[in-house]
Order: structure tokens, then sequence, then C-alpha cells
């Protein structure tokens, strides 16, 4: 591994990524056209239409949304593969993404956005959306959004929600150790003794000065051998969140659910950008000139 | 976020009540009268929430009526057929060695308590053998927008069977909300129904549930202190943060129901409802430390109530009451408020829920959210209302009913809807208390709801 290594690494993943969101902006639009579609259909359809046609209308329409949803994952998970390739490059990079804002940034977990986060962002739209048709659920009229949610699913998201926090904990702490070896004796000696040099005025023989710069080159290559690791597990723990969470729901519920985590997402990232645009207009990068937020 | 959503309305209704219908009017009539004050007023100024066939405005209920116990318990007796005569002379004789009645107030009502309780033991002992047979209940408890779960549900159907003396469908439930870590609710959940019944073993025959009660969270206060006390302690998060378990508690808040009494017994800010008629009855007042009197207990004692976000104890804990939380005694303590009512025809539901619910849900909106449930379950299920009758009552007996488990989702999703996300906590986090709980309790056949809350406080804060 490289230390700082792969400048046009981070180019490309920054372009993929730029593309990425593009991507994923159309595809918003398309799951929003769709639950649009079905939302006024259900509303036409229902009363008139007969039973076993209701039928087939769910059998295709839960077909059209489960493609649409598996697209969805895939479009996570070439995410996910891109960003570990890079990793593998310059896992730093990943550590402090110059393809976000500093918004972004600011609510990173590890590079990227906190597993248990998945359940709040369920949590808020399925509140609005159930209070949204409130007197319709109280009626025993089933919405199918995700206001919706059954008794099943909501012990099931509980549980997930539990598992996810935990497992967040678990690594959480890991990180907490990883982070802990900043200040361990191997780093702490060698600082020292290379300050020393560097007081003393001597000049380092080549081979000397070889030797501690590899020195150096190891100590922190293992260090960043971790930052991979807690990196990989990190991710994995937020696209396992997410591909639970997506079956545990109905498909009109997880379309629900994607809309809402997009929306979020490419918002976000808008209002970040925007930010830090002001802010560089303003010549202060740290954000004390802003406004309240 | 827990809760229990408890139906005590029957489902076999129709039958009985028609022709139970004049005599347990008038005896909800004379409880009515009888009510202390402030229950009249709240039910005259409560417009009902639905204008079923059998809903009488409110005003209507607190009319003059003549009393004549007499005649109404007779009456009744004259419906039923030897059987169930017999049964409501052994159910008597049972509610008579019951409640010892104290203070004037009570005493009054003592006399009309008896027919009325009568009429409404005679309803309940036709549903007894179908409906009857097992409590429906529905809970739910999920963590919501918190990271930890510190709450925990207790259900306890027939707890005391085998006591001769308590009556047989006698249930407990129990919600228990955590501060600091979940190891004291978890212990109350465990073990609070067991030394309610122990207490309840040797007790005269006649049970004073008052001092039952405080005799039994007294028992488990001094269990959790114990408890911290040897280190054996379970796997719980505390214990990496603080040394001694000192700092942790639970609020907790147990219903008792028997055949013709809720027994509502409450420590800290959880709540108990009873939706009665649509009307909601808060059964408990939430120890809050700004509340007047206690917080006089709490500067009589030699504390103080400090506001950090909002009074808190000594600046720490934002209950009065609680169980455990032994660094906080003697100003926080763990003797409950009882309330004792007698199950009437028009009881609906039993609430039990802790503060994440009530902070968001007014006890009204709670009470018409179950009863829209209840009522639009009735609806869709087919013409005869009563479920597959459960022959293997013991296997179905913890199972919850899906009417209740369904209106104790919603209130759920209506608490998680409109809760918002708590902003960074200050030092103090763990206890800071804003989980969900909710218990609710479910059709248990007709209740009889009579006033007689033992306590006189005011309770109606929510009203």
């Amino acid at each position: 591994m490289k230390i700082g290594g792969g400048t046009d690494n981070i180019e490309s993943f920054n372009n993929f990524f730029q593309c990425w969101l593009v991507e994923q902006d159309q595809f918003l639009n398309e799951l929003l056209d769709v639950s649009k579609h079905y939302e006024t259909n259900n509303n036409n359809n229902t009363p008139t239409t007969g039973s076993t046609s209701i039928g087939d209308h769910q059998v295709s329409k839960d077909q059209v949304l489960r493609s649409l949803i598996d697209k969805a994952i895939d479009h996570y998970e070439k995410y996910y593969r891109a960003k570990s390739r890079s990793a593998k490059e310059d896992v730093l990079a990943m550590f402090s993404p110059c393809w976000m804002s500093k918004l972004e940034e600011a609510f990173l977990w590890i590079g990227g956005w906190r597993p248990s986060m998945a359940f709040h962002l369920l949590y808020s739209k399925s509140g609005s959306q159930f209070e949204a048709r409130l007197s319709e659920l109280l009626r025993g009229i089933s919405t199918g959004d995700l206001g919706d949610l059954s008794p099943n699913q909501v012990v099931r998201v509980d549980e997930l929600q539990m598992k996810t926090i935990r497992e967040e904990r678990q690594v959480t702490e890991k990180m907490a150790k990883l982070q802990e070896t900043v200040g361990d004796s191997s780093m702490v000696e060698l600082s020292h003794k290379v300050t020393e040099l560097i007081r003393s005025g001597d000049r380092m023989s080549e081979e000397e000065d070889e030797d501690e710069d590899e020195q150096v080159e190891s100590n922190l290559a293992s260090k960043e051998e971790g930052f991979g690791e807690m990196l990989d597990e990190a991710d994995d723990l937020r696209l396992r969140t997410l591909i639970e969470v997506i079956s545990i729901l109905k498909p009109m519920q997880a379309v629900h659910f994607l809309i809402a985590a997009w929306e979020l997402h490419l918002r976000v990232h808008d209002w970040g950008k925007k930010r830090d645009a002001r802010n560089q207009n303003h010549g202060g990068g740290d954000g004390v000139n802003l406004p309240q937020s | 976020m827990a809760g229990i959503c408890c139906g005590v309305v029957g489902e076999s209704e129709p039958a009985v009540a028609t022709a139970v219908e004049q005599s347990s009017r008038a005896s909800r009539r004379r409880r009515l009268e009888h009510r202390p004050f402030k229950f009249v007023a709240d039910m005259a100024v409560r417009p009902p929430l639905e204008n079923g066939p059998n809903k009488r405005p409110k005003l209507d209920l607190c009319s003059q009526f003549p009393l004549d116990n007499e005649n109404s318990s007779s009456s009744n007796s004259n419906i039923k057929n030897d059987n169930n005569t017999v049964r409501v002379e052994n159910r008597e004789a049972k509610r008579k060695s019951g409640v010892v009645w104290d203070g004037d107030r009570i005493r009054n009502e003592g006399t009309v308590t008896d027919s009325k309780m009568k009429s409404v033991q005679v309803e309940g002992a036709e549903e007894g053998d179908s409906v009857q047979e097992r409590p429906k209940f529905g809970f739910t408890s999920v963590c919501g927008r918190r990271r930890d779960m510190e709450d925990a549900v207790s259900i306890h159907t027939s707890f005391c069977y085998q006591i001769p003396k308590i009556p047989a469908k006698t249930h407990f439930f129990g919600v228990f909300d955590g501060h600091g870590c979940s190891h004291v609710a978890m212990k109350c959940k465990d073990r609070l129904h067991e030394i309610v019944k122990a207490e309840l073993e040797n007790s005269d025959d006649v049970v004073e549930w008052e001092q039952t009660m405080e005799r039994s969270f007294d028992r488990m206060d001094k269990e959790v202190q114990d408890c911290s006390a040897d280190t054996t302690v379970s796997n719980c998060r505390c214990e990496l943060q603080t040394p001694q378990c000192d700092a942790v508690g639970s609020t907790a808040v147990v219903a008792v129901v028997t055949p013709d009494k809720i027994i509502v017994s409450n420590c800290g800010d959880s709540r108990a409802i009873l939706c009665r008629n649509g009307v909601a009855v808060q059964l408990s007042d939430d120890h809050k430390p700004d509340r007047p009197d206690e917080l006089i207990r709490i500067q009589a004692a030699g504390g103080r109530v400090i506001y950090w976000d909002g009074p808190r104890v000594l600046g720490v804990l934002a209950m009065s009451r609680a169980i455990g939380d032994n660094y906080l005694k003697p100003y926080v303590i763990s003797e409950p408020e009882v309330t004792v009512v007698d199950r009437t025809g028009e009881d609906e539901c039993l609430i039990l829920a802790s503060d994440g619910l009530w902070d968001v849900v007014s006890n009204e909106t709670a009470c018409s959210v179950v009863r829209s449930c209840f009522r639009s379950q009735r609806s869709l299920s087919s013409p005869s209302p009563s479920p597959p009758p459960g022959n293997d009552v013991a296997a179905r007996r913890d199972s919850s009913d899906k009417a209740c488990l369904d209106a104790s989702i919603l209130l759920t999703k209506l608490a998680l809807a409109r809760q918002k996300t708590f902003p960074l906590s200050k030092a103090r986090s763990t206890l800071l208390k804003n989980r969900i709980r909710i218990i609710g309790l479910s059709p248990l056949g007709d209740f009889a709801l009579h006033c007689i809350s033992g306590n006189p406080r005011s309770r109606a804060l929510d009203f």
C-alpha cells in the first residue's frame, strides 16, 4: 500500500461519483413517476375492478417495483465496489472525501452514512405518511405506503435497528482502538527519534534517511491497513442495513423508502455544495462567517 | 418504546347488554353521581366521540337518578338464570371481602358500589365462559429514535390463580421505563408480579390493594438496591459506564385487573388511562418534580428541583418518583400512588404507556385511536363477532389479541410520527427519558368503572 498514492485514482473515483449522482437523480425521477402512477391507478381502479384483475394488477405491479428495487440495490452495490477499489489505492482519501461537501463530511461515520440513520429516515418518512392518511388507517383501510407498516414489520424493523446499533457500536469501538494507536509507543518513539535527528542538525546519511522512511512507512502502512478494514466493515454494514430494511418492506414501501433516501442524499449534497461555494466567496473556509444553520 | 393496549370491552355485548341495559344504566348514573367532582366535571364537558345507538351524551349521564340499590340488584338477579345467580353471589362474597374502602368519600360510595357491581358482574358472568376467559391485550415495545432500549413490559395473566382468595382471572400488566440503564426496568419486569403475588398470599382475607401495592413497590425497590450492591449484575451497559449502578432507575405503572376492579399503581411519569365509553379517564397522575405536592415533598426532604432542560430533582432526574435511583433518595421515592376503580360495562380499554407516548399523544387521542381500531376490526371481521373459541386456553392465554395489537401498533406509530429527534443532550443524557412505552389492555369483558380514586389530587392535567 502506498501512502497518499494515486491522485489519478481519486480523480477517477470523483468522476465516478459525479456520474453516480446523475444516475441517482434520474433513478429518483423514475421511482417518483412509478409511485405516482400506481398511486393514481390504485385510486381509480380499486372500487370497480374485479378481484382477479386486481390480483393480476398486483402481481405485475409488484414485479415492476421489484425490478426497480433490484436496480436500486445494484446502484448501491456499484458504488461500494468502486469505493472499495479506490480505497485499496488510497484509503485515507475515503476518510476525507473531496467529492463531498463539508456539510456531508460532518455527517460521516467512518467514511459514509451512519447505518442507524436508516431507521430514523424510515421512521420520519413512515411518520409523515402515517399522519397524512391517519383517518384511513384508523378505519382499517390499507394505504400500502410506509405509514402502513404492519405489526410484524414494526417488530422486525425494531429488531434490525437494535442489531444494527449493536454492530455499529462494535465497529465504532474498533475504530476507537485503531485511532488510539496513533499514540502507541512505536509512534511516540519514532516521532521522538525523528525530532531529535532534526534538532541535532546532523545531516543524516542516505542510509539513515532511508531507514527512517522505511520505519515510518511500515508503521503508517499498518495503520492504513487498519483503516481499510474499518472502511470495509462500515461499508458492509451500510449496504447490509439497506438491503435488510428493504427486505422487510413491501415493494411499494421500499420504493417510498428509496425515494426518501435519495431525496435526502441529493438535496443534502446540493445544500452542502451551495454552502461551500458561499463560504469560498466569503473568503473563509471554516464556516465561521456562515449564518446560523 | 413499549406499550400494551388492553381492551376491556365485551364483544358479546349485545345479547347481555340489552337485558341488563336498564339496570346498568341506572347504576352508571348513580356511580357518576358519586364520583368526585373532578370526574363529573370532566365527563360533563367531554363530548362523546361517537354517537352509536347505545352512546348517550355525557351530560345525560350526570342527571339525577334515585338511588335504589335493592331495586337495581334484584332486577339484575332476576334476569339471570340460577347458575348465574350463584355465580353472582359467589363473586359478591369475594368482592365484599375485597377492597376495604377508606375515607369518607369512598365509604359513601360503598353501598352504591355493591349493587352496581353486581350488575356489572352479571354481565361479566354471562361472558365469563366464552369471551372473558382470556384477557385481550396487545403490546408494542420498540426503541424508536433512541439508541438504547431501557424499557420493559410485563404481562402475566391469571398470575394469582393458586391463591384461593384472589379471583382466578386476575391479571397483571406493567410498563417500566428505565433510565440510566435497562437493568432496573428488567428487574421490575422479572420480579414485580411475583412480589405482588407473594404480598397477596400473605395478606389478610380482605385484600387491601393500596397497601399491598405499596408494600410490593417497596420490596421491589429494596431488591433493586440489593441487586446493585452485589456485583453479579447482568451484562448491561451501565457496568461499563458507572461502577455502581446507583444512578439507574425505572418508572413503574402497573395495572392489576380483577373481574371487577382495576388497580393502577404508579411510580414515575408513565401513565395509565382507561377508555370508558369514549372518554379517556386518567388513572394515574404523573410524578413530575414540578407537580406542586411533589415539589413540596422533595423540598421538605431537603431536596431541590432545578430547571435544567425542564424541572429535575437536583437538576438530574426529570421525575419525582422511581424504582431505584438510590443516589437521589430520599428525594426520589419509590412509593406508588394507587388508584382502584370498579369496572363498568362501558370500559373499552386500558392503556398503559410511558411518557414517550404521552408526551406527543393526548389521552383523548390515544383513546379515540384505540376505539377506531377496535371499531374497524369489528366491521372487518365476519358477522359473528366472537373470535374462534379458544378451547386451549392455556396455549392462548399469553398470546395477544389482534385488535389490541393493532391498536398498540397504531399508537406506537403515531408516537413515532410525532416524536422528534432529541437534540444532543447535555451531560445527563442517560437520565433523559424520552422513550416510548405503551401498554394497552383489551376486551376483558365488560368492565365496571366507578370511581374511587384513593387519590384526591386533581388528575385533570390533561383534560
